[in-house]
This record gives structure tokens, sequence and C-alpha cells, in this order.
């Protein structure tokens, strides 16, 4: 397969992946919003804080839209600005971009499908849904991404260029998980008086349900979300698809199947596949009570499982442009 | 035999459709339906203006949404659109498709035999039928291939030439298209959208379909590679996204199964082309280029190409790879050349054209010079070296300024301009603003030229959509139609 298409393959796949998270994150945080405003007023500040930091943006962001509220401007940063690389805009249209460079590659579906949620996120009346109703702006943005990804698993041949799809979508979805519950394990862990018990339960469900991982939380646990509950599920599980772990065995499963040999009969792994898999071994392995017991101890931990990662991203890329 | 007067149907879609001067494709000059338009006709009859702007809405969405469009590219961002189709589509019977597609393969055959010649022995300059000037002085003239051996003999292998109807209903040859013809995966897309979209038209017709192509032009490909064995490589060669025909390339590659490559995906080593793959370099044998002779190689031509590959042409001259079409092609669609396209089937083949030109004046020829001079408001006057309905003058709805203009043109440099009669073109029923009512067509046939020359049979249609205009091309407001090639009875 071509280098370019396998690179176009995998980027289409990172920003379909990322369009899905931004709009999960900002349709759960309008939802908490009415929750939170209840229990303490102004407490929200706190998610859209964690939002802003996961997805590594200054807060002066708001600064850009002298006449919105906070909130406002965030929704319009996040949703439609061409100048955030991260907005939803951004991400559909680059998704798209990738995608229509490799329309040969892909099935007419997939195509078809992004294509379809391209224009309909630049219609001037679906866009007022995102302040009308933001859920059904939001969740189209969540079902496209579904679609696209389904419509790969289901109707591609699961050959080289499916496996940069796999990688591109793993990836991703491990570093934004990652990121975010390391921004909000910092920014919760103050709350430990008894009193903002309430406050962190609905916080810690918030940060479930943006990784979308609340579901599962609920089958595998009854009572009140508890934080190394939600820390275990969303970086160790090695079951639930949203969690760290399942990411990275997912991104090295793809990495060794590329060259349709198992790994173990490789003689040689690539860069990318030995960063992946010693990054692997120490999260599995990790003893995660004891690190949230210490004073930035999983913060330190995660920040240096994300450098490696990073790391181990940019050597795919260079792998792949032979 | 019905009419728009005695139709058994009212119709508020057809109600007072005017017939100009033109040839209609559907009705004779009293109103009279053409027979091969009858089942058309009575289902369209049939339909309200709601539910044919609802069907209308269908097609333009799912055009939409397939991103079957062109990029008009300004600025940083390429502005995407669409190029509408029109859902009434147009019919063709075999008899007169048979007539047609006899008069194309003729005449490509004669476009082929003329290029092996002009880069070879020159006969027919020798002989006299065209003067050496308006070959060696064509801005597609390749001197660099004189002498040079092409793969088969074949330089045009795809072929899209327009064809008019004039005011008796004739069929003649306007322009042929034998560099990189586009339009071909807009033939192939109307069909599957309207076959979706309104079904019910096809009842009452057996029309031939148009699927093969893909695959035809594959067999082209290999015929013409340098390697014989069966996994001989092919791609099809793009300038990339930002290219208005970006929709046709990646589709017809998608289709033939083949890799869209672009020029950073290419490599040459010791004469040889290898494409970049995650798995290092492979071989390529034939690229079907979709990127002109100007921009296909920096080393032989235009060295700011950042578009093509360099010492691509080295290759070909080498026989490593066959290029389809073939470089230098364009001198035989030149404007200025066409007028001797009837003279090259008669000197070539000893036959008679089947398929006429359109009487064309050259103001290169002194006496033509003034005839053309004197009529400029009733003439069309087209610049030899411009495509895509630009650099052309239409006499009757011209201003005198315009007409200055190309006078002053002509003057100064005669061999770039030639002239034709202004011919109406024939009209179509077409549905604009909520209504039916005639447009002017042309008939864009892709020929094939490999082992033998084949012609799918079907053409892409394309209608002026504004009232009254002539200019058809997509960048002048031009959308397109389904068109109808009728099996023998």
């Amino acid at each position: 397969m071509l280098s370019r298409v396998a690179d176009a393959l995998f980027w289409m796949s990172r920003y379909i992946e990322r369009s899905e998270h931004v709009a999960r994150m900002l349709d759960v945080s309008f939802n908490l919003e009415l929750d939170l405003s209840a229990v303490v007023p102004g407490s929200y500040d706190l998610h859209w804080m964690g939002l802003l930091n996961a997805m590594q943006q200054p807060a002066s962001v708001v600064e850009r839209y002298p006449d919105s509220s906070r909130r406002d401007a965030l929704m319009q940063w996040f949703t439609f600005d061409g100048n955030n690389p991260h907005s939803i805009s951004s991400c559909v249209t680059r998704s798209r971009a990738n995608a229509r460079g490799v329309r040969g590659s892909i099935p007419n579906e997939v195509w078809k499908e992004l294509n379809k949620l391209y224009w309909q996120l630049r219609d001037e009346d679906f866009k007022k849904r995102a302040t009308e109703s933001p859920s059904e702006y939001y969740g189209a943005v969540e079902e496209g991404s579904h679609a696209v990804q389904g419509m790969c698993d289901a109707l591609m041949a699961h050959d080289e260029g499916w496996q940069f799809i796999q990688l591109g979508k793993f990836l991703e979805r491990f570093f934004i998980t990652v990121r975010f519950v390391d921004v909000h394990n910092e920014l919760l862990r103050e709350l430990t008086d008894p009193a903002d018990l309430p406050l962190a339960n609905l916080h810690w469900a918030g940060v479930l349900r943006c990784c979308a991982g609340y579901h599962a939380y609920q089958r595998m646990h009854v009572g009140r979300v508890e934080p190394g509950r939600v820390l275990d599920l969303l970086l160790l599980n090695p079951g639930v698809p949203r969690s760290a772990r399942f990411c990275l065995e997912a991104a090295l499963k793809s990495l060794a199947d590329m060259y349709g040999e198992g790994l173990s009969r490789r003689r040689t792994e690539s860069k990318c596949e030995r960063l992946l898999g010693k990054a692997l071994s120490d999260l599995r392995y990790a003893d995660l009570n004891a690190l949230a017991a210490t004073t930035d101890g999983l913060h330190i931990f995660l920040t240096d499982l994300l450098d490696r990662c990073t790391e181990a991203s940019l050597a795919l890329q260079e792998m792949y442009s032979v | 035999m019905i009419s728009l007067s005695n139709s058994p149907v009212k119709s508020d879609l057809l109600a007072g459709y005017p017939l100009g001067l033109a040839f209609d494709e559907m009705f004779e000059r009293d109103h009279t339906v053409r027979p091969h338009y009858e089942p058309l006709f009575r289902k369209l009859a049939s339909l309200s203006p709601e539910e044919f702007r609802r069907r209308k809405g269908m097609t333009d969405l799912s055009m939409l949404q397939d991103g079957v469009g062109f990029t008009v590219y300004r600025q940083e961002e390429g502005i995407e659109r669409i190029w509408p189709m029109d859902p009434i589509p147009r019919i063709i019977p075999a008899k007169e498709w048979a007539h047609i597609e006899r008069g194309l393969v003729q005449r490509l055959e004669a476009l082929n035999l003329f290029l092996k010649d002009i880069y070879n022995d020159q006969k027919i300059l020798r002989d006299k039928l065209i003067d050496p000037r308006l070959i060696f002085e064509g801005t597609y003239f390749r001197r660099e291939f004189v002498g040079a051996k092409v793969p088969r003999d074949i330089y045009i292998h795809v072929c899209g030439s327009d064809l008019i109807r004039a005011a008796d209903g004739t069929y003649c040859v306007l322009e042929d298209n034998g560099r990189t013809p586009s339009g071909v995966s807009y033939m192939l897309t109307n069909r599957q959208v309207l076959k979706r979209v309104f079904p019910q038209l096809f009842e009452g017709y057996d029309v031939r379909t148009t699927d093969d192509y893909p695959a035809a032009l594959l067999d082209v490909l290999r015929y013409i590679s340098p390697v014989r064995h069966a996994d001989t490589t092919c791609v099809l060669l793009s300038p990339g996204i930002f290219n208005s025909a970006y929709f046709e390339h990646s589709f017809l590659a998608q289709r033939m199964g083949i890799e869209l490559v672009e020029g950073r995906d290419l490599v040459i080593d010791n004469n040889r082309v290898f494409m970049r793959t995650t798995r290092g370099l492979t071989r390529v044998d034939v690229i079907y280029r979709r990127i002109d002779d100007d921009f296909i190689d920096p080393v032989t031509f235009r060295s700011e190409s950042i578009l093509g590959v360099p010492g691509l042409v080295n290759a070909y001259r080498a026989g490593n790879i066959a290029l389809a079409n073939g470089i230098g092609t364009g001198i035989a669609d030149d404007k200025g050349i066409y007028p001797f396209v009837p003279d090259m089937i008669k000197y070539y083949l000893k036959q008679d054209p089947i398929l006429p030109n359109v009487e064309t004046y050259r103001p290169l020829v002194p006496s033509q010079r003034d005839h053309v001079l004197k009529n400029l408001d009733k003439l069309v006057v087209k610049c030899v070296n411009e495509s895509g309905g630009y650099g052309m003058l239409i006499g009757p709805h011209s201003t005198a300024a315009q007409r200055e203009e190309f006078r002053a043109a002509i003057l100064a440099n005669p061999r770039d301009y030639i002239a034709q009669p202004t011919i109406q073109l024939s009209t179509h029923p077409t549905f604009v603003d909520g209504k039916i009512e005639g447009r002017h067509v042309d008939l864009r046939p892709f020929i094939l030229c490999g082992e033998k020359i084949t012609i799918v049979p079907g053409a892409l249609t394309r209608v002026a959509l504004p009232k009254g205009s002539l200019v058809v091309n997509s960048s002048q407001g031009g959308g397109s139609k389904d068109t109808w090639v009728l099996a023998e009875e």
C-alpha cells in the first residue's frame, strides 16, 4: 500500500475519533452543568477547566469571544472554531480531507458517511442546534464517528489499510482518555471533605461518561461512583474497549498483524512496537492505589506514559514513510 | 402518435413548452413526441411539479453526499460544488448510436495514424495536405518526441469527442479531446443516481449499460504495458485533491482497482518507475495520467511544476513505462488542426468521413480572414489554445467592445483563432424553476483505443442551464444528464 495512503487512513481515523471525544465531552459537560449548579453554584467551572486542560488548551481562549459567556465561548471554540485544531469542525474537516485523498482505498459507504457528516455540520440550521439542543448536535457527531468506524470494521478487508485505521483509532483514544483521567484526577483530588462527596461523585460520573465508560462501570459495580474504581476501569481494565490498556493492546495487535504474522514469530520488533510494548507492561503492572496515594505519583506516571506513546506514534509515521 | 396538444394527460410540467429554431430531442416541429421519447413523455406528463421537485432534490442530495463534484479553487480553501444533474434523461435510439459509433471509431483511427505520421515520417506534410507551420507552431506539438517509439503505435488511448446536432438533427463533431478528457465519471454516476432516484423512468426502455467502462479502460492500459506478465501494475496519476477532476480520478482508480498516485508517490530509478509503499518501492508499468504534458515532468517540460515526476519522460522514452494518453497528442485536438480531420480520414483511411465537422473558417487564410472579420457578430470565434468555454466569442451574444478585442487579436495572431457559424445546438427538455423547458445540449462519448477501438454505449450529455445559453461547460453554468443508448429492438 502507498505510504501516503497509509498516512491518510491513519489520520482519517485519528481525527474522526478525536471529534467523537470532543463532542461527547461537550455534551456531557452541558448536561453536568445543569446538575452541578444545583449542588454548588459555579462549581461546574471545575469541569470546564478539566476539558481545557485535557485538550491542552489555555484558559485564555475564552478571551477570543469577549461578548460570550465562558460556557458559550468554550462551546464555540471546541465546536466551530477553525483556529482550534481540536474543534469538532476542524477534526471532521481533516478526517474528510484525508478520506477524500484515498477514496479508492476505503469503501464508498465510509466516504459517504464522513461526507454526509461534514455537510451536516456545515448546515446553518443544524449549527444552531449546538446551542438549542446540544445532545442532538453532539450526538450526530458521535454517531457519525461510530458509523464510520463500524463500517470500516464491517465492510473492509482487515488488511494493512484497516490496521492503520485501527492504529489511528486506538492511539487517539488512548491519548485522550489518559490525559482526561490525569487532568481530572489532579483537579478532583482536592475534594476530600465529606461535604464535597456529592460533588465529587457527580464529577467522577462525568469523567466516566466523557470517556464512554459509564455503562461498563454500572455493569461491574453497584452503588456510588468511586474514584479508585473509575481509575481502574479507564486505565487498566482489559475488557473495556475504552480503557488505556485495551487501546494499547489493540494497537500492538494491529502492528503485529499488519505483516500477517504473529508477534512471537517476528525476530525483531519495530521501534514503535518496542515503545508501545514497554509502555503497556508498565501500565499493566502499575499499582494504581499506591500511585494515587502519593502527591503527583499518578500524574508523573501518566505523563511519562503519554510521552513514551507520543514517541511511539512518531516512530510509526517514520516506519511507513519508507 | 402523441403530441403536447393531444396528450391524454394534462401536464403542468410541460405546459407551454417552447420550441425554438434548434432541433429538439423530444419534440418534432409540430410538438409531436418523437417515438423513442413516448414512454418517457407519458411518465413525465403524469408527474406533478411538486413530485418532480422532490426527486430533483433527491438527486442533488445524492450527488452532494457521494461527493460527486468539482473543485473551484480559490484562495486557501477549495470550494466544492456539485455538478447539477438534470433528472430528465437524453435518449439515443440504437440506429443513431450505431452511426455515431462508426463515425467516432473512424475518426480516432485517423487521429492516431495522423499522430504516428506527424511524430515519424511526416508524410502528410510532405504531401502538402497540411501547412507544416500549423504543426510546428502548435502549442501542443512536442518536437522532443519526433522519432520516439510509443507502445503499439497508439497515441490517444482515451478520447472524448464533443458532438452537437445541427438544426436538421445531423450529428457533427465540434471538437476532439485527445489529451486528458474528463467527464466519464459523470456518465457513470449519473446512471447510478438516476436508477436510485427515478427508477420508474426506465420502465418501457431497454437501456444499454455503461458499467463496463472501467474494465474496458483497464484492458487498454494492460494492452500497452511494456511487460507481458499478467500482473502488470497500472496506476492512475492525479495532480491531487485540489484538481477540479479529482473526483473522477479517485472514482476511476477505485473502479479499476488500481492505485491512485500523485507525483510525490512516484520515484524514478535508472529510468524505471516505482511507487513508494509501506513495504518499500514497487515497480510501475503503466500510468494512466491525468496530468497535462506541461506538468508531467519538470526535467523535460515546465521546471516549476511540483505535480509531476522528475525523469518520467526519459523512462517513457526508454520504453520502461507506458503512458496513456501519450505525450504530444494535443496537436491532434488543436482547434487549428481540427478543420483538417476530414482530410486526414480520406488521406489515411481512403474513406469518406461518416460524421461531418462543423464548418470552420481559418483566419490564417486571407479570404477566410476577411469573411470572419466581416461577420464577427454572427460567428463563434475560438482561441485554439483554450478550452473549458474560455477564450470564446459568441457573436450574436457579444458586445461591440468584445468584438473589437477579438478583431485585434485575430489580426495579431491569425494562427491562434478559428471561427464557426453559431450553431444553435439541439435542445432537450430540462427541469428549470419548477417547469420543463428546452435547454441546449451537447454529447460527449468516450472512445477507447487498445487492441481495437471501442465505445461504451453511453455518453456525457452536458446541458447549458441558463436560458438560451450555448455554453455547456461545467465552469460556465452547465449541468449534465444521464444519456441512454437504447438496445436494438
